[in-house]
């Protein structure tokens, strides 16, 4: 390999024979061309005019140039020559990669698959064996099959496969698996890092190193540091909004990144950026929600960042919850201050979302805490409704008052004494008392007591064995103030006094706000026993931090571990729980510093990863030498003089050079919309039977895949239902005839061409009278790359307003029973038009004129010959391929029937009817 | 040859048709000369009546008519007009130099050669002339048998090698008074032709040189690099650039045409020029108008 600037050559001797050109000038010169031979009568007259000197004719200066030309692309293209080539393997024996994927390697993934790809390409020209060895620890259940040498196409197609991983990488656990791995020769090792130290000291990344130049040499490929992706902490609550902070790797100049707030269906609910100042590491900023939106954020991300690192879950802990305020009878508006519901009112609404009822309204809805404040006499049929609500996890928060001493059997954390205990009334010496502070195990411990709170009058508990653990808060005497009780899953709370100023002064400083909140922190489990369930994995984020199913391997996780605990492939970041609770757990915690990679010494080659992809270049100047000798032939015969430039020559010209250019113009020659008489031989095929149409990308493997897949989807549809399908059709928009197909999948790449104003209209037209587009941008959840360029292809497109598809829509009853629809990938989400216009729907027979995913459905569907599946699912599985078909099915159901399963749920009406 | 006996000749009669019987002028009496249909509007051998004359001493007995004797005393003779039927020798170069054509589209020269040789000699068969072969030794006869000789003849050269090979037109003991038409290119020094023409010129035979050329012949609408080479062995030239010499060529196809006027000025004949791209008519028309022309311009005496 012989390198130029960006270009290099494979076969670089071959170079050498430019050294012959001159030579060979001097030849070209020195030889004309050939005369052309004429048989003539009046040759004695024509002998006359020869002119001796003239008969030592040179070949033209053009001409040679042409023909040097011609040679010199030859001699280039023998030489191989190769635009930004992979240069990185010097020599030959085993090559071992090294690739960091862990989260930190999200944000640039695509760099890394081009450096796979260039690796890979050399190591297959250069026939060499391959061994692949990720940092990030893998699945359990996840085979070692990287790490065994592999021929550099095998290798390839694991690195296609490869995924960055939502958590850390661990380089040290690394080194074992670098031990046990046998390789002959001298192999090199290229190490795709992610460009962060494990530690800040960077000791780990040196103990790596050293253990990777025993094997061989080594280079390293890391990101600069200002490339580095940041890192999303997760929000801090306020009052009114939610305060997030950001890490990042280097604090040299100020930078800002964009915030964004999704909520539960994906929804960006607000931006913001979020400003780094030039020498800070960490940056905040406050977002300001309004309770309702807020309630709503489940995700958290810094936009252009796709990774586990910058994005955050956002669970209930973050979100105002409900609070029940039992209200017995109506309240009193005339004199506000003196009802014990106005200070709880006040305390709590920060917060909290305050709902007020009976006991009875109050419990018909989902409550994190129920507060009776002395509402008067319960039913025993109301005592037990609170126990059992209790018992199943919630909090009970009582609070002394006149009404409370007339009931006979309260439910209350402890038996009381009769009577009330005044202090510094009229009657008593004592002055009133002040609060000791909070101890350990209370959930007030860490509250500020301001000085000035007294407690005039409280209700005694009777003294028991257990009163101590159940107290949470006393007076300075010892006397308890708040006592509480575990009842089940839940806590029973009592304070002492009222929610009103008339027994103390509590309810009135900023204590008493603080102690409710933290009480408020204290239900669905945040300390005390109920951390201690198991709870079960609901969704994952993966490496590119976006939200899918459970990663197979995740495993359910203690409560307690949320805090604590480390993002690992058996607790991959996500949410746990079940339908009712969802804990979030973030990747971001565990992540104490970002450290760009240190300097790893001399021995170690550092290089940048690459923008581009090689790009080999002998096709062309090949190519280019082919026209150029028919060029040659050409003009020879013209210097001959066989023939003029007439119409029959620049015919045969053109005849000579189209072929060359034929495929590329192919495309581009018919006419849209204009009937070419020549074509009338049309294939009617697709009028004879359904077809499913896709359209055509350039990207010939793309276009493949969409062929096998949607052949495959006939086949299984054919086979299973009285669908009688007939192949697919590969289509240009701009220039086919739509009306023919009930459906057209549109696979969107990254660099999928924008469509023209007229397509688009072509299209609008197709959507309006029935058709259906089904965009799939094949990048799992819709929201990377594709997506973005479907969001420019459908500019010009009448989009409907879209939904994720409803559960209870036509698309999961149509044939099989579904409630995901996966295809290659699965988690993501499928958008149909909403259904909420009636015009819409008569229009289109209530089918969504556009369907969009990114699950890769044709990669899913795609069969060989012998009805083999084409490519693996992932995360894998029949049953996903199954559910894959039944989409499918369900799919081409949908767009040939409509909505007639939608009408099934007026069936048991229309049977009714029928009886009659 | 590229069309067959027949069919020549037939074509040839077509195109004589078009034309009225060709006569050619006989200026000079000749005993060898054998009798046509000319009227000499003098006394002499032929069947027309010219005049009576008085008897005289020495007239041939035979020759008194009789009857009209009778009407009266003396004696008449019946004299008829004097008529003389003028041989044409012809020919037709059949070298390999004539069977040139430049394009497929044109014919080849020795093709509009022989069509013109032949429409000649049915105009001049049907003019009460004889015609021969030239160089045959053929005795000079007329009719249609005198037509089948011909293209019997001009058929035969195409076995004869020597007639083949050969540019020139052979020499004949053609008698004095006699006519020669030659059609060829004649493209060769122009000495020779002198020559080849002086033999017949200087025994006082009267002719006709019609050179017969492809229109690339004059023009030389060649270009590029070229080698030309001689269709009877002259040899090769090779020409850098065709296109710079065109000029200079077209003068030196001048100067050979002029070279071949003044050959058939000096000897008294006719000259004309043919290009196959022309129409065979308007050369034809030429060529009969050239030979009756003859009795204006060497007078009758």
């Amino acid at each position: 390999m012989f390198t130029l600037g960006a270009i290099s050559f494979v076969a670089p001797v071959a170079l050498l024979g430019l050294a012959a050109l001159p030579v060979l000038w001097w030849l070209l010169r020195v030889i004309p061309p050939a005369p052309r031979r004429v048989r003539f009568p009046a040759i004695r007259l024509v002998m006359r005019l020869v002119n001796p000197e003239e008969s030592s004719a040179k070949t033209p200066l053009w001409l040679t140039l042409l023909r040097l030309a011609l040679l010199t692309l030859v001699i280039l293209g023998a030489a191989h020559p190769i635009l930004n080539a992979n240069n990185k393997l010097a020599k030959d024996g085993p090559l071992i990669l090294i690739v960091d994927d862990g989260w930190a390697s999200a944000r640039h993934w695509t760099k890394r698959q081009t450096a796979f790809g260039n690796l890979m390409d050399q190591a297959e020209r250069q026939n060499r064996a391959v061994a692949v060895i990720t940092t990030a620890p893998g699945n359990a259940d996840q085979t070692r099959a990287m790490e065994s040498l592999l021929t550099a196409d095998a290798a390839r197609q694991l690195l296609g496969a490869l995924q960055p991983k939502p958590w850390p990488v661990n380089r040290i656990a690394t080194i074992s698996i670098l031990n046990e791995l046998k390789v002959d020769g001298s192999p090199q090792i290229i190490w795709l890092s992610n460009g962060l130290n494990d530690k800040p000291d960077g000791s780990d990344v040196a103990e790596f190193v050293v253990a990777l130049q025993k094997i061989g040499p080594v280079t390293v490929l890391a990101e600069t540091a200002g490339a580095l992706p940041p890192l999303l902490l997760p929000p801090v609550s306020e009052r009114d909004g939610l305060t997030v902070s950001a890490k990042r790797a280097v604090s040299n100049v100020a930078a800002s990144l964009s915030v964004r707030v999704r909520g539960e269906d994906g929804n960006v609910l607000t931006r913001q950026p979020l400003i780094f100042a030039a020498g800070d590491s960490d940056g905040k900023l406050k977002l300001i929600l309004p309770a309702e939106i807020r309630n709503k954020v489940t995700v958290i991300e810094i936009e252009n960042f796709n990774s586990a690192g910058s994005t955050v879950l956002v669970d209930e802990r973050w979100r105002r919850r409900p609070v029940g305020l039992v209200s017995s009878r109506k309240r009193s508006a005339s004199q506000p201050l003196l009802d014990n519901l106005f200070y709880l009112d006040k305390a709590l609404d920060p917060f909290t979302e305050v709902r007020v009822g009976t006991m009875a309204e109050l419990f018909k809805r989902d409550l994190a805490m129920v507060v009776l404040a002395d509402p008067g006499k319960m039913t025993k049929k109301q005592n037990n409704q609170l126990l059992r609500w209790i018992k199943l996890g919630g909090i009970a928060l009582r609070f002394a008052g006149p009404r409370l001493a007339a009931e006979k059997n309260p439910v209350l954390p402890v038996r009381l004494r009769k009577g009330n205990r005044d202090l510094g009334g009229a009657l008593s010496w004592s002055k009133p008392a002040a609060l000791a502070a909070f101890t350990e195990n209370s959930p007030f411990a860490g509250l500020v007591i301001p000085k000035d709170v007294r407690i005039r009058r409280q209700v005694l508990a009777q003294p028991t064995v257990d009163l101590p653990e159940k107290t949470w808060a006393r007076l300075t005497d010892g006397t308890p103030l708040v006592t509480a009780e575990k009842r089940g899953d839940g806590w029973l709370v009592f304070f002492h006094i009222t929610a009103s100023p008339s027994w103390s002064n509590l309810p009135l400083s900023g204590l008493f706000v603080g102690m409710l909140q933290n009480l408020v922190q204290l239900s669905r489990g945040v300390v005390g026993e109920a951390s201690k369930r198991l709870l079960k994995p609901v969704q994952s984020i993966d490496g590119f931090g976006r939200l899918t199913d459970p990663r197979p391997g995740a495993l359910a996780m203690k409560g307690s571990d949320f805090l604590s605990g480390k993002a690992s492939p058996r607790h991959p970041p996500g949410f746990y729980g079940d339908e009712t609770a969802r804990r979030a757990f973030n990747l971001s915690p565990s992540i104490t510093h970002l450290t760009p990679l240190s300097e790893l010494g001399a021995s170690v080659t550092r290089d940048s990863y690459q923008e581009t992809r090689e790009q080999d270049f002998r096709g062309a100047l090949l190519i280019a030498a082919l026209t150029l000798a028919l060029l040659d032939i050409i003009a020879s015969f013209a210097l001959r003089g066989y023939f003029t430039f007439n119409r029959a020559t620049a015919a045969l010209l053109v005849l000579m050079i189209t072929p060359l250019f034929i495929t590329s113009v192919e495309a581009q020659t018919v006419v849209p919309g204009i009937p070419n008489p020549a074509n009338d031989n049309r294939d009617f095929a697709p009028v004879l039977n359904i077809r499913i149409a896709y359209v055509k990308t350039g990207d010939s493997q793309i276009d493949n895949t969409s062929r096998a897949g949607l052949e495959g989807l006939a086949f299984i549809a054919n086979s299973r239902t009285a669908a009688d399908m007939g192949k697919p059709i590969a289509i240009d928009p701009a220039t086919a005839e739509l009306s023919y197909y009930p459906m057209i999948y549109w696979p969107v790449t990254e660099d999928a061409p924008l469509i023209e104003q007229a397509t688009a209209a072509k299209l609008n037209r197709y959507l309006k009278s029935g058709g259906t587009i089904f965009f799939d941008t094949r990048d799992s959840s819709g929201g990377g790359a594709g997506a973005d360029r479907l969001e420019d292809i459908a500019r010009h497109l009448d989009v409907p307003p879209m939904t994720a598809i409803p559960s209870d829509h036509v698309l999961t009853k149509a044939y099989y029973l579904l409630r995901e629809f996966p295809g290659r990938w699965t988690g993501g989400r499928v958008w149909v038009q909403q259904s909420a216009s009636q015009a819409a729907e008569r229009a289109n027979d209530g089918v969504s004129s556009i369907i969009v995913g990114g699950h890769d459905w044709a990669a899913a569907w795609a069969m060989d010959d012998a009805r083999k599946p084409l490519f693996p699912v992932v995360p894998g599985g029949e049953r996903q391929r199954e559910m894959a078909y039944r989409f499918g099915i369900n799919l081409v159901m949908y767009v040939l029937t409509g909505n007639y399963k939608a009408d099934q749920v007026h069936l048991p009406a229309i049977l009714e009817r029928l009886g009659q | 040859m590229t069309t067959s006996l027949a069919e020549l000749h037939h074509r040839a009669e077509l195109l004589a048709a078009k034309l009225p019987p060709l006569m050619v002028a006989a200026e000079r009496v000749a005993a060898t000369v054998a009798q046509g249909v000319h009227g000499r509007r003098r006394v002499g051998q032929g069947e027309a009546f010219w005049q009576f004359r008085h008897y005289e001493r020495g007239d041939p007995i035979q020759h008194i008519d009789w009857r009209r004797s009778a009407r009266s005393d003396s004696v008449y003779l019946r004299e008829t007009e004097w008529e003389a039927a003028q041989s044409v020798w012809l020919w037709s170069d059949a070298s390999p130099s004539m069977q040139y054509q430049s394009s497929r589209k044109l014919p080849a020269k020795v093709e509009h050669a022989d069509l013109i040789t032949l429409a000649l000699a049915s105009l001049l068969v049907r003019g009460g002339e004889h015609i021969a072969p030239l160089g045959r030794g053929t005795i000079p006869s007329t009719g249609r048998m005198a037509l089948n000789i011909l293209a019997a003849a001009l058929d035969d050269r195409e076995h004869d090698p020597k007639e083949h090979s050969s540019s020139l037109p052979p020499f004949e003991q053609v008698p004095k008074h006699g006519r020669v038409v030659m059609i060829s290119d004649f493209l060769e020094p122009l000495d020779e032709i002198n020559r080849a023409v002086g033999v017949f010129s200087d025994r006082g035979v009267d002719g006709y040189i019609l050179q017969i050329l492809d229109p690339a012949e004059q023009s030389l609408p060649f270009g590029g690099r070229t080698r030309f080479e001689g269709t009877e062995n002259e040899g090769n030239a090779l020409i850098g650039r065709v296109e710079g010499v065109r000029d200079d060529y077209k003068i030196e196809m001048a100067a050979q045409r002029r070279g071949l006027e003044a050959i058939a000025r000096t000897a008294g004949w006719g000259f004309g020029i043919h290009t196959t791209d022309q129409s065979l008519e308007a050369t034809l028309l030429n060529l009969y108008v050239a030979l009756t022309a003859t009795i204006e311009w060497t007078g009758v005496n």
